[in-house]
């Protein structure tokens, strides 16, 4: 369980983190979505006690981070794939961090296993690919056997291969009960893996829900209406529309009403119909209309 | 292996920390860097060969004549064979340096903080690996350098010095005991500035050549204060024949741990205030 509450962390004027709260339960995936520079790195740091907040607190396991005496057991964390020493073997950059919590060679050989980096263990982590950095990256995460996972842009880097191991691996640890946290600024990755999201733009919360409930916000709003009587159709819908438009092949596109409801409501009315199709707005589309306000660098800005 | 994939039983004992575990962490990143080991070796060699050559030039063994230092410059037989000190120091403070700074470079010292989140046990077993690492080779390189160089200029009818002589001994384990000073001013520059070019410049420059460079330039009325600089303080147990405006034993020896200490102080300050 990691609790964050009021968090804020300023550098100077600018505000990367801006008083956000939300709870990451145990036993889910919850997603931590947003464009880069939303805040999601500054607030993962936060949560491990490496930035301090300029106000607010964060919680893991009940407790402050820094005050732990066994955090590897309460939280694994993958921060930044190339986070080890190039000179260094996977094994002994593991072998390393494990001897600061009494985790020996055993569990140092499992995780590596665990991971598909056994067979070269011993090699300089310098010739890694990114995709083996960011498994090197998880074996750290996963070595102290923890109950939270938390992971930063995990997906980044790794082939199909390792996207599919990772999203098993991520169920599995949620499935045993452990809160599982990753960030992404993907929301189709997200989509995919996360049973809850916390959606931040410009260091605030935008969203905080399940992933079905976000997905059943954001589809099926708009209805593709082919009819020969559309401006008949308006007038029957004219109460429960947001809005209609009326597209040059004739089709009738109408917001803010479930396709079902359309239906009824033409039959009811006589109105005949020659097609009716919800629109799935694509969760991408979705993302990017609520955090459209809050890329920190639109690209048409960078032209001017 | 088929149960739960992150499951293992190994790690149920494990999990707490403590000091002792922090420092055989800090061991295992310094073992495991073949750039210790050569450096370490490069430092046995150098310090050993240099008082060798050192020696040789002295009794005129090697022709001088192209360059080389005059005959004249080889009076003392202590100072002459511990020629390499110098050598010594350099890729000592450079290792204290690259065990201080090496992980920011890499970004590894957010994973080694996330595991010791109280972070000052990280600095602390830092500094005592380094020291057991540096010391024992400072001290057989400068003994070696000792006795090679010893047995060299006494093959050729030189004078020579024994281990029993109290100036050699004082030079000796000072010049031991300045090496693994600057590794530690050097590993705590390391994590002060979080740079390994910044950290190397500033204890080469900073400690190592611009005291000296003052020392020589400015007017002789800026001694007073130029001898508590930290090689000048360091002359004191360094120097065969110490200069009598630089510091005496006593002095010397307690203005040089004040800097090494200070500079431990400043870069465990910098840790437990900075976000990392």
């Amino acid at each position: 369980m990691i609790e964050v509450e009021h968090l804020t962390k300023r550098y100077g004027k600018v505000t990367a983190v801006d008083d956000i709260t939300f709870t990451v339960a145990p036993g889910r995936v919850t997603g931590f979505l947003g464009p880069n520079g939303a805040g999601k790195s500054t607030t993962m740091r936060m949560v491990l006690g490496l930035d301090r907040p300029t106000s607010g607190s964060v919680r893991v396991d009940g407790t402050a981070y820094r005050t732990m005496r066994a955090p590897v057991n309460a939280i694994g964390a993958l921060l930044e794939a190339k986070g080890f020493d190039k000179a260094r073997s996977a094994r002994n950059h593991l072998l390393s961090l494990g001897a600061t919590s009494g985790i020996g060679a055993a569990r140092v050989d499992h995780v590596l296993d665990l991971v598909g980096l056994g067979d070269v263990a011993r090699q300089k982590a310098g010739g890694f690919s990114l995709g083996m950095g960011q498994r090197l990256g998880i074996a750290v995460a996963l070595l102290g056997d923890p109950g939270i996972v938390m992971l930063d842009e995990p997906v980044n880097g790794l082939d199909p291969d390792g996207v599919l191991w990772i999203r098993r691996l991520l169920r599995q640890l949620a499935d045993e009960g452990r809160t599982v946290f990753l960030s992404s600024h993907l929301m189709t990755e997200m989509e995919l893996i996360a049973d809850d999201l916390i959606i931040i733009g410009r260091g605030q919360i935008l969203a905080n829900t399940s992933m079905t409930d976000f997905i059943s916000s954001w589809s099926s709003l708009r209805v593709r209406v082919v009819t020969p009587e559309a401006a008949a159709l308006q007038g029957v819908l004219a109460s429960r529309a947001s809005d209609f438009e009326l597209l040059d092949s004739g089709a009738l596109v109408v917001t803010g009403v479930e396709a079902a409801v359309i239906g009824q409501a033409a039959f009811d009315a006589g109105i005949p119909l020659h097609e009716l199709t919800p629109l799935s707005v694509s969760l991408e589309d979705a993302f990017m209309e609520l955090t459209r306000d809050s890329v920190q660098f639109h690209t048409g800005e960078v032209a001017a | 292996m088929s149960t739960a994939p992150a499951m293992a039983p190994s790690a149920a004992a494990a999990g707490h920390l403590s000091f002792v575990r922090v420092l055989r962490s800090e061991f295992i990143k310094l073992r495991s860097l073949r750039s210790t080991w050569v450096m370490l070796a490069s430092m046995l060699v150098l310090f050993i060969a240099f008082g060798a050559i050192a020696a040789l030039a002295s009794t005129g063994a090697i022709d001088s004549a192209n360059g080389g230092p005059p005959r004249s410059a080889f009076i003392d037989p202590v100072t002459t064979v511990l020629a390499g000190g110098g050598f010594a120091v350099l890729i000592m403070s450079v290792l204290g340096v690259l065990s201080g700074a090496r992980e920011y470079g890499s970004g590894m010292i957010r994973t080694s903080l996330t595991f010791v989140p109280k972070r000052l046990p990280v600095l602390w077993a830092k500094v005592l690996v380094l020291i057991a690492f540096v010391v024992p080779v400072a001290v057989l390189a400068a003994l070696g350098a000792f006795v090679l160089g010893m047995a060299l200029l006494s093959g050729a009818g030189s004078d020579t010095v024994t281990l029993g002589d109290p100036d050699a001994q004082r030079v000796l384990i000072g010049t031991c005991a300045y090496i693994t000073g600057l590794a530690v001013i050097g590993l705590a520059l390391g994590m002060a500035m979080r740079s390994m070019p910044g950290a190397i410049a500033t204890v080469i420059g900073g400690v190592l050549i611009l005291p000296a460079l003052l020392t020589a330039l400015l007017p002789d009325a800026w001694r007073s204060v130029l001898k508590f600089l930290p090689s000048n303080a360091a002359a004191a147990f360094t120097e065969v024949r110490v200069r009598a405006d630089m510091l005496e034993l006593g002095p010397g020896i307690i203005v040089f741990t004040a800097w090494v200490i200070l500079s431990v102080v400043v870069a465990a300050v910098l840790l437990a205030r900075r976000d990392a």
